[in-house]
């Protein structure tokens, strides 16, 4: 199973790796087990869905790639070429067996859709990635100072400005930091170009990160704001602190914080699949080329390769995501990486 | 009264909720001297956690707080938080009901032991060593009787018993060797044999250390077993305030009618076989909308009409007993009628 | 101790205390608490009002023609308040009816997000075990699938129309339901009563219908307002990527997309409608907030 072992690379940083050696036979290491192999079946259903669909539509590949003048006849004949008139279970199949052994077929215009995934995916998540961490530090610094004192001042900004970001739709938003700081400011460009370097990574991919990162912030601070509000007011481990003498800030930061971002990663994790979504609505908006805004062609072409391709990293990056995130947890979560005595 | 340790004048708690004013405490006052064990009893909801959590500033903003409580003559209410921390922890300590909660599940205990250590001695002057403070937070281990210590230091909360995880919140509370530990119901969520157990191990390090205690429970039994002085709290105030041995000892009495109750509740071997044990019927009022008399009215059995008109005021009858009530029992005897 | 007793009988009964607490401030607690629910609900009356009786009660420009004299007005213009977009259709009209189109689609995927995610939710989290497992599995796919991209096949498979919308859209609706379903119903179901139903001999059917529904439709009404809000935005998108509705039919996302090609000249093409779905879709979460703050203090 390639496919198992590249995510197992992927997940493999050397530290996570080297622990998880160490509590051989404890119940993290056999919960990690465990979620990695319930990842295959949802892979599995992901790219069968996505087949099974696009194979009941209407306008098959072959009528979108000769055009819808071309002879019935010569749709057939390329339908056969491509393999297209076999039952659904056998295409099914043979692009399983292909994928498996690490080829995605060629998409509709003859180029590999191997190469297309390697010139796009780097962008997309070099985007994805700046969008998540620039709005997840913003959102614990703000959520932090929020929670210091509920109802003051920085609470009440954060409450305004988060209930406006998650309630922005972030192609609007894209149009509104357009009009400010492309058009009228000058400072970004209206449509990125490639990313060659760090310069132009912060050229181009800025407005598009801040048009993610927008709702991002806005569904994190409100989360570890409430949780951080909940945890000062309920938690009896806070009075302890307190009760120490442990200085306020301290207590928010220490006992509080640390506790919230356990919660704050499983919301990360299951987020993704929606922030995919996202992704391919910006990247279009802007022009970014990577996979979000190939998918969107994909799919006006009717380009089943291509679309399956995408769509199964996109289902791998949420999944990935996810693992990480029982991962995390798993490590940092003294609870679990120990197991739990008694309760 | 230049000698007492704490001294709490007329104390009052409100809180505003969702629009509506809960006085938790209202009106109580007592004082405890060097050294002296004071047990305050009452139901969940009586004001007695409260009272305490006000003393130490541990209640949430927003919470208005009236009256006094001096600690050596130094005014606590009041004070900003900042001036209050450095008593916090060093002068007043306190170990709460749920030791399962009451730690932080993510932190190693020796760490949250060596918090209660440096935070203050950072405060003090004379800094010191990483190592010196867990030397400390080890001996503390020792002292409140944990076996194994220095493994002990570097587990989490949930690898250790209830029994246990308790002793380590005394042991945080005794870092700075306070001058007064406050227990609020600290053997309440342990089962029987610990808890007497924990309740031994705060007697004897009350000996060793000479501090004062302040015992919050529901449980008149183990105020009547251990303490000095003893205080019933109902509906946010005090009604009945008396030394252990006037309530308990030989020719002792209990006089208001809602402590008479709570000990008529407690089971005893004496008491016929098979015999309906007294409970106290229906439940404590709500604290948004108190009867206009006294508050135990409503489930007294011996109310009268004055009792439901006016409120009662906590007058000292007897020399050193107080007690609220227009009907007292006699004597603390079975009630007449 | 030899002081004086005071005559108790003096004493008499104890005035009650003075209040600690602002009177102005319990009366501002109040307030907030109903200005929270009011204003949000008061906001969503009015657009809807807006979207459906107006257009019944006052004779709007068409939604869909204009006199191409008159494009490209200003707002404020006599005539159209609002003013008029490239092909001189009136603005107002068009946000009046696309206003129409996302309220209809948000309504109806979330409807059938509940009739079919909350029954699966539901039998999923109470019954538990291997029907659990499997149901689990599928909405773990259906959520690890990208649901946009997913209702974009759709949608573009099926062609451009509201009810193909809607069901495109409800690939993202069903397994989001689904899941805070299972999991309310998971919470439930571990509650003493529950424990007491079910011992007593109450049918399976009997219990979810008596104990279960009326326990979790306080999560489900709150997150279906969250999730109308959603669900505007993301038929917004489809839209504006030219899977939605199809032109010249009004609606808030084709305004956006139509926008886009004048942004810099005109900007207020693209800010009238975003606009309105921000001050629509904070609404719908406000007036969730408001209610969970309500039913979570019960």
């Amino acid at each position: 199973m390639a496919l198992v072992q590249q995510i197992q690379l992927q997940q493999g940083e050397p530290g996570a790796r080297g622990r998880a050696r160490r509590v051989t036979g404890s119940p993290a290491l056999r919960m990690v087990g465990r979620r990695l192999l319930a990842v295959i079946p949802v892979l599995i259903g992901v790219s069968f869905l996505t087949f099974a669909i696009m194979s009941t539509l209407p306008n098959n590949t072959a009528q979108a790639i000769l055009g819808l003048s071309a002879s019935p006849a010569a749709v057939a004949q390329l339908n056969h070429s491509l393999g297209l008139d076999r039952p659904f279970w056998v295409q099914y199949w043979s692009w399983l067996i292909n994928v498996l052994h690490g080829n995605f077929g060629t998409a509709v215009q003859g180029q590999s859709v191997n190469h297309e995934l390697a010139i796009y995916v780097p962008t997309t998540l070099a985007l994805l990635v700046y969008a998540l961490v620039v709005s997840l530090a913003l959102a614990i610094i703000v959520a932090t100072l929020a929670a210091r004192r509920p109802n003051g001042i920085a609470d009440r900004i954060n409450l305004t400005v988060s209930m406006l970001g998650l309630s922005t739709a972030p192609y609007a938003f894209a149009f509104l930091l357009i009009i400010i700081f492309a058009v009228k400011l000058g400072w970004f460009p209206v449509l990125s170009g490639p990313v060659t370097g760090p310069a132009s990574f912060f050229r181009n991919l800025t407005l598009p990160a801040a048009s993610i990162g927008f709702g991002l912030f806005a569904i994190y601070s409100r989360l570890l704001r409430a949780d951080l509000v909940e945890q000062m007011q309920r938690e009896d481990y806070i009075v302890t602190a307190k009760a120490k003498g442990v200085a306020p800030w301290r207590v928010l930061i220490r006992h509080a914080l640390r506790n919230s971002l356990f919660n704050l990663i499983t919301v990360i994790a299951l987020n993704l699949g929606g922030l995919v979504g996202a992704v391919a609505i910006i990247e279009t908006v802007f022009q970014v080329q990577g996979i979000g805004n190939d998918l969107i062609t994909g799919i006006s072409n009717h380009d089943l390769p291509l679309i399956q391709g995408i769509t199964l990293v996109f289902a791998l990056v949420t999944v990935a995501g996810n693992l990480l995130a029982d991962i995390l947890y798993a490590v940092l979560d003294p609870r679990i990486r120990y197991g739990s005595s008694t309760s | 009264m230049t000698d007492a340790l704490l001294q709490v004048d007329d104390l009052r708690v409100t809180f505003a909720v969702g629009g509506r004013e809960v006085r938790a405490v209202d009106g109580i006052s007592f004082t405890v001297s060097p050294g002296a064990t004071l047990a305050i009893i009452g139901e969940s909801g009586s004001g007695k956690t409260v009272s305490c959590r006000a003393i130490m500033g541990l209640l949430p903003t927003g919470t208005a707080i009236g009256g006094s409580a001096r600690l050596r003559g130094t005014e606590l209410l009041g004070l900003s938080d900042a001036e209050l921390r450095r008593y916090r922890g060093s002068d007043l300590a306190m170990v709460f009901q749920d030791p399962a909660r009451s730690l932080n599940p993510t932190m190693r205990v020796g760490l949250q032991i060596t918090e209660a250590i440096t935070t203050h001695r950072a405060t003090r002057g004379g800094r010191q060593s990483k190592r010196e403070a867990q030397q400390q937070a080890i001996e503390l281990l020792r002292l409140v009787r944990i076996p194994a210590a220095e493994r002990r230091f570097h587990e989490y909360p949930h690898q250790l018993s209830g029994g246990m995880r308790q002793r380590v919140m005394i042991a945080m509370a005794l870092a700075c060797r306070p001058k007064l530990l406050i227990a609020d119901e600290a053997t309440t969520a342990l089962d029987v044999t610990t808890q007497a157990q924990i309740m031994e191990l705060l007697l004897e390090l009350q000996e060793e250390l000479g501090m004062a205690l302040i015992m919050i429970s529901h449980d008149l039994g183990l105020a009547a077993s251990y303490a000095d002085e003893v205080i019933v709290m109902y509906a946010g105030k005090i009604v009945e305030q008396a030394p252990a041995a006037g309530l308990f000892g030989a020719g002792g009495a209990v006089r208001m009618r809602y402590t008479r109750a709570l000990l008529d509740a407690i089971p005893h071997l004496e008491r016929p076989a098979h015999t309906l044990l007294p409970v106290v019927t229906g439940r404590p009022p709500d604290p948004t909308a108190l009867p206009p008399g006294c508050s135990f009215a409503p489930r007294c059995q011996y109310a009268e009409d004055d009792c439901r008109a006016k409120v009662p005021a906590l007058a000292e009858h007897v020399p050193g007993h107080r007690w609220a009530c227009w009907h007292p029992c006699e004597n603390g005897a079975a009630p007449h009628d | 101790m030899a002081a004086p007793l005071p005559d108790v009988t003096l004493l008499g009964a104890l005035p009650p205390l003075p209040s600690l607490v602002n009177a102005r401030r319990l009366r501002a607690q109040r307030l907030g608490r109903a200005l929270r629910l009011w204003v949000p609900a008061g906001i969503l009356i009015l657009m809807l009002a807006m979207c459906f009786v107006l257009p019944l009660v006052a004779s709007l420009p068409s939604p869909t023609k204009g006199d191409i004299i008159v494009n490209n007005e200003p707002p404020f213009s006599p005539g159209h308040w609002l003013g008029t977009d490239m092909q001189g259709v009136d603005i107002f009209s068009k946000l009046v009816y696309g206003g129409q189109v996302a309220f209809e689609i948000g309504a109806a995927v979330t409807a059938i997000g509940i009739a079919i995610g909350g029954t699966l939710g539901i039998i999923a989290g109470y019954f538990g075990g291997s029907v659990d497992a499997v149901i689990s599995r599928v909405l773990d796919i259906l959520i690890a699938f990208p649901a946009l991209v997913l209702a974009l096949v759709i949608a573009q498979g099926l062609g451009g129309s509201e009810i193909h919308v809607i069901w495109a859209l409800s690939v993202f609706g069903i397994p989001a339901v689904g899941r805070v379903t299972r999991g309310a119903t998971l919470t439930i179901r571990g509650l003493p009563f529950m424990v007491a139903a079910k011992l007593s001999g109450t049918r399976g059917w009997r219990i979810i219908a008596r104990h279960v529904v009326p326990n979790i439709i306080p999560t489900i009404v709150t997150f279906s307002l969250l999730g109308v809000g959603i669900v505007i935005i993301l038929e917004g998108a489809l839209d504006f990527l030219g899977y939605g509705i199809p032109p010249p039919t009004a609606s808030w996302g084709n305004m956006i997309s139509n926008g886009q090609q004048i942004l810099s000249a005109q900007p207020e093409y693209v800010l009238i409608p975003s606009i309105a779905l921000l001050v629509t879709v904070a609404s719908l979460n406000m007036l969730g907030d408001a209610l969970r703050e309500r039913w979570s203090t019960q």
